[in-house]
């Protein structure tokens, strides 16, 4: 069961953000996308949920995402998108529930609470979502998501949980949070996409990275296979060296100023 | 997996408290519907109809008239309009996702206001077979067709591959209603005395021209509007999230904005061909309801739909009994109520509106 | 907490107040309401028809009025059953009419429907701007009325001295001064009439020239219009009060100000309802506005 992406080409009027991208992601797996700025992260992603116009081929669970309807597909991935807005003061309960359908949880279920424990925030249930910091809303906004998806395995058929850089606006115990839920997630059976910034982090807890630069894939593969110097250097066009700390294989990655 | 919280039981929520709230209010609308049964002009009373109606006694001419001819077409008309313009702007903010949108974003306003100008004034140059049809009802047929009819040209134009944008529609709206209020003005110019006084009073609204015939005309398409766009909630809450969330989670947004967009045009449409220009029920109505018990759709819809029909009751009982025999627009009334509850909300709440 | 306690009170004293005055308005107009007499049975509405019931000496009869009957000033104690264009059914009814006397153009069309409905006796009176036309008004209301006699006698009388009126005011076409007809000045905008208006009519009849010909009705007309068409005399309707402002506001207006009826100042005001009414006082008026156009014995 994968989450597969095929010669995927997007393009904004006469600029071409994606030129024939295509990723593979296996269900069990935490896979990040990672690239500098403008490489086609977000839009690869914005691509495999539908969200914006593309060629090429995107199928999830082994069927054609076009032509899915909008709630066959809620039924099967979650997306976690990079900011939200939200127009009218509901509670940060009632956020998490709009996220419940019927194909996937009902309203009377305890899952948005359990959701929300999951992301430290059950004692805000009857807080105005409007008057939260950027990173609370945040972490609601994941517990929205995961509500949506909240067995990984649903019939013997995997769900999907896609983060478009789900740990931008948080701090550091709370990143390491998101990312245990993602392995945690992963490791029940589903299925994560995660679109990130911090190498780092990457490197702590994705099992596959894909490289993006200039709307190309450079490089797939486990973090200890793509993150190298000298793809790194070509992908960010600055020096980055890759170390290795003794007893342990996750690789993490030191900026280098041009100067030193 | 982490450890859950303690918490495991399903919170309570603002929705239930909410959804029982309905019966408060459809008690709230059946006492003001006797009320406004029970007062105006003439001494005819509700209570006297009812004793006779139980003994059996007959029903004098002029009981029978002011009951049956006036004051209940009369309520019957109050509650469609009220409550398809509370409905319109509840909808119509959910998915412009602004608490300030009202009905008329959607063009309605402006060409019904259009097609009446020309009914009135042009009505007597159209072929006879058509003066014939419409008989006294031109200018709301117009209104209608009009108003139905620049919607539709506002959606056609903001859709663009399946897609319609809200933004497109907001400006295409502005346009359209300089447009319409430039034909308006030089239809005006070629008025004459007395079409310029009937453009004036169509303009400010009047629950004062019910008649059966007009609410069997509207009353369908409004009830079937009301009744479309109850069932819009999920979908609008999942909008206020944003579009492409709320695609994420299921909701067919484009089929959503097609059917709000339609359902508004229908039951503005047709309220505002039937009694005129009546400004801030669409408004404060769900506005009100949004402060007092929160922004779920689910039950937004409904409540406002019995909040508008109940304002709205409300504002013609007043407009017909303070200068009795005479009778004020009931526009005017519900400006006077309106615009300054609109300007507390503005006043207390002067972040909710920042875009 | 306390802050917003204070800015809902006066929120809502601002409020309270403002709504109380709303209300006393209204209602001060009706204060003036008082009963009418015993056996009264009529609704007027238009205030040529309410003169013509009082000068067939049927004013005993009458129970109610709208906005625009004010002549005789008796009848402005009658209750009111609000603008003639803008009844209310139920407010009609509310009077106890036994017969309603209307002026065409009575509306809207839907009342008048749900009046009709009620199985009362309902004349429309047919407007025009001619003594035929005043003649024929008295006749319909003196048949409505069940005074037929009184009615032909003062339709006779009102033919002769419409008659006499306009003999009098009669002049040669060169020595006929050029008249405009304003009927609001509004932000500096003047409305003036056209032909085919009472006003157009009455200036003819009392031997002026309407000197705006190329449109029907009331219309808003631009600077120079007024000044091509270069009046003698301005005419306007007398409400009292400062309508129109003073003289010297009107001619400084710029479309005024080139005019030869600035260079004299020749402005007349007459009573609305006496000027443009078309009722039993429409010579009176021919021979005030010529004597005010000309001078005495002209």
């Amino acid at each position: 069961m994968s989450f597969h992406a095929r010669n995927i080409h997007v393009s904004y009027g006469h600029h071409q953000a994606l030129a024939g991208v295509s990723l593979h992601a296996k269900a069990g797996e935490v896979t990040a996308i990672v690239g500098p700025n403008g490489s086609g992260k977000s839009t690869l992603l914005g691509a495999m949920t539908a969200t914006l116009p593309y060629e090429g081929e995107v199928s999830l669970n082994g069927r054609s995402v076009a032509g899915q309807k909008p709630w066959e597909l809620a039924a099967q991935r979650a997306v976690l998108p990079q900011a939200s807005k939200l127009a009218f003061p509901f509670t940060v309960i009632e956020v998490v529930q709009i996220g419940l359908h019927a194909g996937t949880a009902g309203a009377q279920t305890d899952v948005p609470m359990h959701a929300l424990a999951r992301v430290g925030l059950s004692h805000y249930a009857h807080r105005n979502f409007q008057d939260l910091s950027g990173g609370e809303a945040q972490r609601v906004m994941l517990a929205r998501v995961l509500a949506q998806v909240w067995a990984p395995v649903q019939a013997g058929t995997p769900r999907w949980l896609l983060l478009d850089e789900p740990v931008s606006s948080l701090d550091i115990a709370h990143q390491l949070q998101v990312i245990d839920i993602a392995r945690d997630f992963a490791a029940r059976g589903g299925g994560v996409i995660a679109v990130m910034h911090d190498l780092n982090l990457t490197a702590l807890f994705a099992d596959k990275v894909a490289i993006l630069a200039a709307g190309k894939c450079l490089a797939v593969g486990t973090p200890t296979e793509v993150l190298q110097d000298d793809i790194l250097s070509r992908t960010y066009g600055c020096t980055l060296r890759v170390c290795a700390p003794p007893g342990d294989e996750r690789p993490y990655i030191l900026p280098h100023a041009a100067s030193a | 997996m982490v450890a859950i919280s303690q918490t495991g039981l399903p919170p309570k929520t603002r929705y239930a408290k909410v959804r029982s709230l309905h019966w408060v209010l459809i008690c709230a609308l059946v006492v003001c519907a006797g009320l406004s049964l029970q007062i105006g002009a003439t001494d005819v009373q509700f209570t006297t109809i009812l004793f006779k109606a139980a003994s059996g006694q007959v029903l004098s001419p002029a009981e029978q008239v002011v009951f049956f001819d006036i004051r209940l077409p009369r309520l019957v008309m109050g509650c469609l309009v009220g409550a398809a313009l509370a409905v319109s702007g509840a909808a119509m903010q959910g998915l412009f996702r602004n608490p300030l949108a009202d009905p008329g974003i959607v063009g309605v306003g402006a060409g019904a206001g259009l097609g009446a100008i020309v009914a009135i004034v042009l009505g007597a140059c159209l072929p006879l077979w058509i003066q014939e049809v419409t008989g006294n009802q031109l200018v709301p047929v117009a209104a209608f067709l009009a108003g139905w009819g620049s919607t539709l040209l506002l959606y056609r134009v903001s859709t663009r591959n399946g897609r319609t944008s809200v933004a497109t529609m907001l400006l295409a709206g502005i346009a359209l209603g300089a447009l319409a209020g430039a034909i308006s003005g030089i239809l005006v110019y070629v008025a004459d005395d007395r079409q310029l006084r009937d453009l004036t009073f169509w303009g400010l609204g009047s629950l004062a021209g019910a008649s059966w015939a007009k609410i069997v005309a509207a009353g369908p398409m409004i009830f079937l509007s009301i009744a479309v766009a109850s069932y819009l909630g999920r979908g609008l809450n999942g909008l206020a999230l944003g579009e492409a969330t709320a695609e994420h989670i299921g909701i067919d947004v484009q089929r959503l904005k097609s059917i709000a967009i339609l359902t508004v045009a229908g039951a503005t449409g047709a309220a505002v061909a039937v009694s005129g220009g009546i400004g801030f029920i669409g408004i404060v109505v769900p506005h009100l309801l949004r402060l007092a018990t929160g922004p779920d759709h689910r039950t937004l819809l409904i409540n406002a739909a019995l909040v508008g029909a109940i304002l709205l009751i409300l504002a013609d009982v007043i407009a017909r009994v303070v200068i009795a025999p005479a009778e004020l627009p009931i526009g005017i009334v519900t400006a006077v109520l309106g615009a300054p509850v609109f300007l507390w909300i503005l006043l207390k709440r002067r972040g909710l509106v920042e875009l | 907490m306390s802050g917003k306690k204070d800015g809902f009170a006066i929120f809502a004293a601002i409020w309270t107040a403002l709504l109380g005055s709303f209300f006393a308005t209204a209602v001060s107009t009706q204060n003036a309401s008082t009963q009418a007499a015993p056996h009264a049975d009529v609704l007027s509405i238009g205030g040529s028809v309410t003169e013509i019931v009082a000068a067939l000496d049927q004013q005993h009869r009458l129970k109610a009025r709208d906005t625009t009957s004010v002549y005789p000033p008796e009848v402005v104690n009658l209750p009111n059953v609000g603008y003639m264009r803008a009844l209310s059914p139920e407010g009609v009814l509310s009077v106890g009419p036994e017969l309603i006397l209307a002026e065409e153009g009575s509306g809207p069309p839907e009342a008048i429907d749900v009046i009709r409905a009620a199985n009362l006796p309902f004349v429309e009176v047919p407007d025009s701007y001619t003594a035929q036309g005043i003649a024929d008004k008295i006749t319909i209301i003196g048949a409505a009325l069940d005074v037929p006699d009184k009615a032909r006698e003062l339709s006779t009388q009102v033919l002769a001295d419409m008659e006499a009126a306009q003999q009098q005011s009669a002049r040669a076409p060169d020595t006929k001064k050029r008249v405009l007809f304003i009927l609001s000045t509004q932000g500096g905008k003047i409305n003036a009439s056209g032909v085919g208006t009472a006003a157009d009519a009455i200036i003819q009849m009392a031997g002026g020239i309407n000197v705006i010909d190329s449109f029907e009705g009331y219309k808003q007309i631009s600077d120079e219009a007024v000044g091509a068409a270069a009046p003698d005399v301005i005419l306007m309707m007398d409400r009292g009060g400062n309508h129109g402002g003073t003289n010297s506001d009107l001619f400084a207006m710029p479309a005024l100000q080139l005019t030869p009826a600035a260079e004299t100042e020749a402005v007349v005001r007459m009573n609305g309802l006496l000027l443009l009414g078309f009722g039993p006082r429409t010579a009176e008026a021919i021979v005030q506005l010529n004597t005010a156009l000309y001078g005495e014995g002209s």
